[in-house]
């Protein structure tokens, strides 16, 4: 009994070093935010729109954003992607979770649609979140200046 | 040796759950949506009463969605979204305080005994010394239902007393003025519903797409549904709204009643009206008197297109497209917020929305229907139908009608005469009341004016001197430096009661979780300290606000707001419902006045519309030339100032402002300025500007954008460090009382 003790509080140490030691590994070799978004994130007066930054880092994703539904209904980044410093009220995901996030508000039809499809892979593949292809007329990109009369 | 290793066991799994727990990103207050039940209610945020399911876990809050079954659809805005936060928020308010030795003095936690004791000492002396009229109730649209009813109560019926007023008066007084003048009764007629049965949009003095988000996505959905849905916007900022506009209207601040009188006068030049509905349906008033139609063609004179445009800047061209779409693409919805009440000529304008649909016979139709916005969750059912305003009595009834007063003195059981007779402050009199010392002692609830109210440096005078007893669920709203004592309340889903929303709907918040630290459902504490102040306890014999709802709901069937068919346990079961609903198996109104759909018109009615609320049930077509504002820009403060709403944040940002997401995406207030005018004051993005108006200046985080067209700025309201309304004057429509928020003059300069 007493000859046990010894291991067993050794290895639990080397356990708790083992655990230790591989969030430190994790948390230096793969820092969060990797960025330059970290240096305003950090700065809490400094105004801080996902899109005035990533409309020069991803051009594509960000207009295909802004021409969709969810650019022309504000529906802004952080609702569904959450903060890249973890610091926000919605878990950061770079891909969120359908079922947490998409059905948020959008649980009556992904209801309808497994009730008339059955259950799909993701909604992702014919409804891609970004766009919205069947219906982009109606929400045309035009210049600021454009319509003014 | 199992005992042993057990420990040891346990030592090390511990350890190894703190470094994993260290380590890992969790935080406080993020959302999960493993909840283990799902209560309904509705937004705290905007008018548009969008109904949610909060998640609850054990005896927490940690998840939110929208209502499949309210009118939402299950869809929730940004902030809707990111509401639990809210409530776990390290701002809120959780211990009674007081400041004991009078105003100078810090604020500190005390009983709940303590502080509802000095507070209705206070008052009590008050009263003793000075009388009824020395006393106040401002009162808020985002109180509960139950919450403005008691108040309004223990003030008019048990202190005598007619200061009961609110924030509703700085929100939406005018269209409340606009109806009723119009249509003899408050509330619009129409609903949500006709958005989707509607083809034209006509949107007048709204951003919908940033203070009513969700309500813009049905809007933007009807218009995706079929090219030939048109969409007008008419705003002098390009908002994100006129993203989905076929025509946009940039008009000088402040002549958007000459631009309608113009639209009003292609319709009738162009034999576009509907004579037989104006005929029969309408009557024609000039002020106080009746005239013709051929009257009123005559008064249109004066705004032909050309005359229009000198006026609004418009071209002619575009007044009579705009008047073309509204009557060719009908049906037709109007749908206007702030940017037409917040104005000296709030009345005017709302009653110029109506005249149009009265003069085409656009109105009361599937898809036409002239439909107020209302900016608050609760301004509508909580104190419009309630009566909490200082004019007003419950169920659309008149201090100043004597057979009113005592309709309700019977129904609240009160000896005649109790009721005083004459109106008691709207809000600009009751501040200045205060600072006059003519009202010594006022309980704020649920409200921030320290930072709503405008001409700050003015207003805020009477805060300083009067007695100030306030609830509250946040230390950080201005107000709270002003109060001598601040009361913990529930925040949203922590008690129960009901909300009201624009389209007639009331639908019940259920309590989800237990109140945060010491706080108290307000109600309660509304009841504790009336009690306290010498309220007879048998004018407030309520246990808890199903009961007072139940008073309430059994009055209305006294009036045209008859929703005696709400039953609390009906409310627990629906997602709203939508008066008049007189009995418990009426399904709800969607359109008033309109046989066949609204239950107070007699199915034996001779005609399909009966505008009922008016003594010869016709609606009135008022000739209302057009006013310029209060201050419109000249030579010395050459630019016109605008305020408004940004999508992130909510009023004051007490709510808002503790959400990581949302303060992140706007830190601060900045100003709009156009390019044109940026490169004449050589002003680049991010300089800091001056805002100078006749009442204070300010510094502002320029921000060039075409949004605001030439000669206009515009500064969002929410920043507590900017406090804007300090720069707006305070002069108000006549009739409604509604200060003009969103036109004043101003000079810009770069710092």
């Amino acid at each position: 009994m007493v000859a046990l003790k010894k291991p067993l509080l050794i290895g639990g140490l080397l356990a708790v070093a083992a655990v230790a030691g591989f969030f430190i590994y994790i948390e230096m070799a793969f820092p969060k935010v990797r960025c330059e978004a970290a240096k305003h994130l950090n700065a809490p007066e400094e105004f801080s729109d996902c899109f005035t930054c990533h409309s020069k880092a991803t051009p594509v994703l960000a207009q295909d954003w802004k021409d969709s539904k969810h650019g022309a209904l504000l529906v802004k980044c952080v609702v569904c992607h959450g903060q890249p410093d973890g610091k926000g009220s919605i878990p950061f995901a770079v891909k969120p979770s359908e079922k947490v996030i998409c059905a948020r508000c959008h649980e009556p039809a992904m209801n309808r649609m497994v009730a008339k499809f059955g259950e799909l892979m993701n909604c992702d593949t014919c409804h891609p979140r970004h766009q919205n292809p069947m219906h982009r007329a109606a929400y045309e990109p035009i210049s600021a200046s454009g319509k003014t009369e | 040796m199992m005992s042993l290793s057990r420990r040891e066991f346990l030592k090390v799994t511990a350890a190894g759950i703190a470094v994993s727990v260290l380590a890992g990103p969790a935080m406080a207050g993020q959302q999960s949506d493993e909840a283990d039940k799902w209560v309904k209610g509705v937004c705290r945020y905007c008018g548009t009463g969008c109904g949610v399911l909060v998640g609850v876990k054990g005896d927490k809050a940690v998840a939110i969605k929208g209502d499949p079954n309210n009118h939402n659809q299950g869809l929730l805005c940004l902030k809707g979204a990111m509401l639990i936060p809210v409530i776990y928020a390290e701002d809120r308010l959780l211990k009674p305080m007081i400041r004991k030795g009078g105003k100078g003095d810090k604020l500190t936690e005390v009983s709940w005994d303590e502080a509802l004791n000095f507070a209705a000492d206070r008052f009590k002396k008050v009263l003793a010394e000075n009388g009824p009229k020395a006393i106040a109730y401002y009162g808020s649209g985002q109180a509960l239902t139950e919450e403005s009813y008691v108040a309004n109560k223990m003030w008019k019926g048990g202190f005598k007393s007619n200061n009961v007023d609110g924030n509703p008066r700085l929100c939406m007084a005018s269209a409340v003025a606009g109806y009723i003048s119009t249509f003899g009764k408050d509330e619009p007629m129409g609903t949500y519903d006709d958005i989707d049965a509607a083809t034209c949009f006509f949107i007048i003095g709204s951003n919908t797409s940033e203070a009513h988000p969700v309500l813009f996505q049905r809007i933007a959905k009807r218009k995706e549904s079929s090219p030939n849905v048109k969409v007008i916007v008419a705003d002098p900022r390009r908002t994100n709204t006129s993203r989905i506009a076929d025509l946009h209207i940039s008009f000088k601040p402040g002549t958007d009643l000459a631009l309608m009188n113009g639209m009003a006068h292609v319709i009738v030049r162009d034999e576009m009206d509907d004579a037989r509905f104006h005929g029969k349906y309408c009557n024609f008033m000039k002020g106080a008197d009746a005239v013709t139609f051929e009257d009123y063609k005559k008064f249109l004179e004066d705004y032909t297109p050309e005359k229009v445009e000198a006026i609004t800047g418009v071209s002619a061209a575009t007044v009579v497209k705009a008047a073309k779409m509204f009557v060719e693409s009908a049906p037709t919805i109007s749908l206007w917020c702030m940017g037409i009440n917040q104005r000296v000529q709030g009345v005017f304008a709302n009653n110029l929305i109506h005249n149009l649909h009265l003069l085409t016979g656009l109105i009361c139709k599937p898809g036409s229907t002239p439909l107020s916005l209302t900016g608050q969750p609760n301004a509508c059912g909580g104190v419009r139908d309630v009566g909490a305003l200082a004019h007003l009595l419950p169920g659309g009834r008149l201090v100043e009608n004597e057979g009113h007063r005592k309709e309700i003195e019977e129904l609240w059981k009160l000896p005649p005469g109790t009721i005083a007779p004459a109106n008691g402050r709207h809000t600009i009199a009751l501040y200045e009341g205060m600072a006059s010392g003519d009202v010594k002692a006022v309980f704020i609830h649920c409200t921030n004016p320290a930072h709503t109210l405008p001409n700050l440096n003015k207003m805020t005078k009477g805060l300083q001197t009067a007695f100030v007893a306030m609830t509250e669920c946040f230390k950080s709203a201005e107000t709270v430096k002003y109060a001598d004592v601040v009361f913990p309340a529930a925040f949203w889903c922590e008690t129960e009661g009901v909300y009201g929303c624009t389209e007639r709907r009331y639908a019940l918040i259920e309590q989800a979780i237990k109140p945060s630290g010491e706080a108290r459902p307000a109600l309660d504490i509304l009841m504790e300290f009336g009690k306290r102040v010498g309220v007879d306890p048998k004018l407030i014999p309520f246990a808890n606000a199903a009961d007072v709802w139940e008073e309430w709901r059994l009055m209305s069937a006294k009036s045209v707001y008859n929703f005696a068919g709400m039953t609390r346990a009906r409310l627990k079961k629906e997602s709203g419902l939508k008066w008049p609903c007189p009995t418990e198996s009426h399904p709800g109104t969607n359109r008033r006045y309109v046989k066949g759909y609204d239950p107070l018109v007699p199915d034996n009615h001779p005609d399909p519309i009966f505008f009922y609320g008016k003594p010869n049930a016709k609606a009135t077509i008022f000739l209302r030339p057009y006013v310029g504002p209060f201050e419109p820009a000249d030579a010395d403060y050459p630019f016109v100032l605008t305020t408004g709403r940004v999508i992130d944040h909510w009023h004051t940002a007490t709510m808002t402002g503790t959400v990581p997401e949302l303060q992140k995406a706007y830190p601060g207030a900045y100003v709009e300025v156009n390019p044109e005018d940026a490169n004449k004051l050589k002003i680049a993005n991010g300089d800091m500007v001056m805002l100078e108006t006749r009442r204070d200046k300010m510094a502002f985080p320029a921000r060039v954008t075409d949004t605001c067209m030439p000669g206009l700025v515009f500064t969002p309201f929410f920043d507590p460090k900017l406090l804007v309304n300090k720069l707006f004057h305070d002069a108000a429509d006549p009739v409604s009382r509604e200060p003009e928020y969103k036109i004043c003059a101003t000079k810009v300069y770069k710092v």
